[in-house]
């Protein structure tokens, strides 16, 4: 009786999780890495929910989305911060949190150079911990 | 002046209109008529406006007698009723709503601008809709409120408190889930924010603590089955669809048919009894009142929907978040909750253990008095450990509501949002792990109680001491805070326990002050949330609560200090920049 019900049970469970999702591909080609200036670009925001943020040091792409719960924070040239409309949470232009309830840092997306000088950002694949973040797949190293 | 019989001159003809008297005798005498309304014929005895009770379908959950007591406005104020009503009127008007709106990305906003713009009392039906919805929520609070504060959960009505509380979750599921389908950018941010605290479920979540440690992942957690994707889509929308207008709606009706069954069986009113009272017909004392009250209650939605439209805002874009981006006012408390804890204590712990606590109510309170009128000196703890969760839940949406702008930094009321606010000062830990972390020195300790934290390296978030210290500090004192107001057996004079206490805050700020360079105004908040956290959560239990036996006591104790860490978190935060009490970041364990 009870291994009926809880069989049933489990079963009504995982017809909630459905086997085949048709969400859009997280993989895009961002453009030509020459056409980034030095700072934050907000160029794939809109579309494709991504900062590329090019350094002295090299470029890399940051997933907009706020590791608190998911809002897609606003970039503050002036401030040098990204900031979360829903909570407030401040985040550096590394992306590490400084102020607000965000309990870890943004989102880095694997990014590779295609052989045309494109960059190729992918969302699937993401790192946040200093160290792993700043070297391949998520930095690429540039000459300024 | 004798009546004459004028002639009948108007129609020529000799037709005369049969008068209304006779008209009503011959359809109610009518065959038809007898076969749907059981009983004879009227004659208003009190045997008839039983039966009109008895035998009607509708009417039959009231008793036939009332106490005059239980039908005084000023008792219940028709709340409970009033919430009936308006769920009536959601019921109506979702359903032809229905007729018009499809749920899909593509169609649902341009329905709802169809249903604005052309569909013929389509914008009346969404706002009476929308409006109703809200005032909905407000009377199930209200109404909750007055059964509390009457002590009517008391023996034998616990269960039916319990009901109640579930049909307040299941008001504002509805409200959440009807949230979305708009697909508006309003609608799509609420839910994306709601849907990511289920991410944060300990160990059903992906970002939850021990999440990762049971294997789950962003498509495969609880918050992918809520959404049915990984964001939220096509799939969330038809899920909440079917949720909103089919399967939450199901459940409240038959929670709401147990709860009025309930309410009659629990021998109707709590009010006390008075052997020298007698009894009155429901028919027509309260059922005239009731119809008065929804007619009321219609009147006043159609009215309120005339006179204001619903919001509706831009496509829902899922890349972009209005700023700032905020919840509907009812959910507005839980979003200023979740600026100063974590998601999986704000979003989940918290809201569970509203919920508990609130059925828990009947089974914890054993106080005999006051059942059944309005009554703060014969209950002095329940009245004001409840009545500082509402307030506590009222200025949580007023702070929420009013004083958050761009970036969900704080505005006073007054100020305007365009002006620029400087950017929010870092914020520390108190404990958490060391590696990494800048060094503990005694001036940093004194830059932090005097707000001075600016000097730090930006983007590191400083632990002050060890996470293990933290633990054991603050697993001692929840101890003796949950163990302590027993212990004591003698009651603390009021007066002078709170006067001491606030004297002791008063020198711990003014030495503040004098060594660190605390700022008056962090001193005041200091004494204030001390105070606070002293009153509610040591001082009352003392004096009130620690006759009870253990187990409720305990459970008693645990609830009084989860409501009392909210005010004190949320000083550390406002005062003191304080993000974390304890961080263990490697398990997602932030409190």
């Amino acid at each position: 009786m009870a291994a009926f019900l809880g069989g049933s049970a489990a079963a009504t469970g995982r017809f909630f999780f459905p086997n085949v999702i048709y969400e859009p591909s997280q993989k895009f080609n961002a453009g030509p890495v020459k056409s980034y200036d030095v700072g934050v670009s907000t160029r794939w925001l809109n579309e494709q929910r991504v900062w590329i943020i090019r350094t002295d040091k090299g470029i890399y792409a940051m997933w907009a989305r706020c590791t608190h719960l998911g809002c897609t924070p606003s970039w503050f040239d002036d401030q040098g911060r990204f900031r979360c409309p829903c909570h407030g949470s401040n985040f550096n232009q590394g992306g590490d949190v400084i102020a607000g309830p965000a309990p870890r840092p943004l989102w880095r997306a694997k990014v590779e150079l295609a052989a045309t000088g494109d960059l190729i950002v992918d969302k699937a694949i993401l790192e946040d911990l200093p160290g792993k973040r700043d070297n391949p797949p998520f930095f690429i190293s540039l000459n300024a | 002046m004798p009546e004459t019989a004028t002639p009948p001159q108007q129609n020529g003809g000799g037709f005369k209109l049969p008068d209304f008297d006779t008209l009503k005798k011959e359809v109610i005498d009518s065959q038809i008529w007898r076969s749907m309304f059981r009983g004879g014929v009227w004659k208003d005895t009190p045997r008839d406006r039983a039966a009109h009770i008895i035998g009607n379908v509708w009417l039959h959950l009231h008793p036939v007698k009332v106490r005059p007591r239980a039908l005084h406005w000023t008792y219940t104020w028709g709340l409970g009723g009033i919430s009936f009503m308006l769920f009536l009127i959601l019921t109506v008007t979702g359903v032809l709503l229905m007729f018009y709106y499809r749920p899909t990305v593509d169609l649902a906003y341009r329905d709802m601008k169809d249903l604005e713009f052309a569909v013929t009392l389509g914008v009346l039906m969404r706002n009476m809709h929308r409006w109703a919805a809200q005032a909905m929520v407000v009377f199930v609070i209200l109404h909750m409120v007055r059964v509390f504060l009457t002590g009517a959960y008391k023996k034998p009505r616990e269960f039916n408190w319990g009901i109640g509380v579930i049909l307040l979750t299941l008001t504002l599921f509805l409200s959440f889930t009807g949230y979305l389908l708009p697909w508006d950018q309003l609608a799509i941010w609420a839910v994306t924010v709601g849907t990511n605290m289920a991410g944060a479920t300990p160990f059903l979540g992906n970002e939850g603590p021990f999440g990762a440690l049971m294997g789950m992942r962003i498509n495969n957690d609880v918050r992918f089955t809520l959404l049915g994707g990984t964001m939220v889509g096509e799939n969330t929308l038809i899920r909440f669809y079917v949720l909103h207008c089919v399967a939450v709606p199901l459940i409240t009706g038959i929670l709401l048919i147990v709860h009025f069954w309930r309410v009659r069986k629990d021998s109707f009113s709590a009010a006390p009894i008075d052997p020298a009272e007698e009894k009155v017909d429901v028919w027509p004392n309260l059922v005239g009142r009731e119809y008065i009250a929804a007619a009321g209650c219609l009147l006043a939605i159609m009215i309120w929907s005339i006179l204001m439209n619903a919001p509706l805002e831009i496509v829902a874009n899922p890349n972009v978040t209005p700023n700032p981006s905020k919840a509907p006012w009812y959910f507005v408390g839980l979003q200023e909750l979740l600026v100063y804890f974590d998601p999986w204590i704000a979003g989940v712990v918290m809201p569970n253990l509203i919920i508990v606590g609130l059925m828990a109510i009947p089974y914890i309170d054993t106080n005999p008095k006051g059942i059944g009128f309005y009554s703060l000196k014969e209950r002095p703890f329940a009245n004001a450990m409840f009545l500082l969760g509402v307030a506590m839940w009222f200025i949580l949406i007023y702070i929420g509501y009013y004083c958050r702008g761009p970036n969900f930094a704080w505005f006073n009321p007054w100020e305007s949002w365009l002006n620029q606010k400087p950017a929010m000062p870092p914020t520390w830990n108190i404990f958490g792990p060391l590696e990494g972390a800048v060094p503990f020195t005694f001036k940093m300790a004194a830059d932090i109680v005097g707000g001075r934290l600016g000097g730090l390296e930006p983007g590191v978030v400083p632990n002050l001491m060890p996470g293990w210290l933290g633990a054991i500090v603050l697993g001692g004192m929840g101890g003796f805070l949950m163990i302590g107001p027993k212990l004591i057996q003698k009651d603390i004079p009021g007066k002078t326990a709170n006067l001491a206490f606030i004297g002791a805050m008063a020198v711990v700020a003014v030495l503040g002050k004098i060594f660190a360079g605390l700022p008056v105004m962090q001193g005041l908040w200091l004494v204030f949330f001390a105070w606070t956290g002293f009153y509610f959560g040591f001082l009352l239990p003392q004096r009130h609560i620690r006759q009870l036996e253990w187990p409720r006591y305990l459970f008693t104790m645990f609830l009084v200090l989860n409501t009392v860490a909210v005010p004190l978190k949320m000083g550390a935060r406002l005062a003191f920049n304080v993000k974390y009490v304890l961080t263990f970041p490697t398990i997602s364990l932030n409190i």
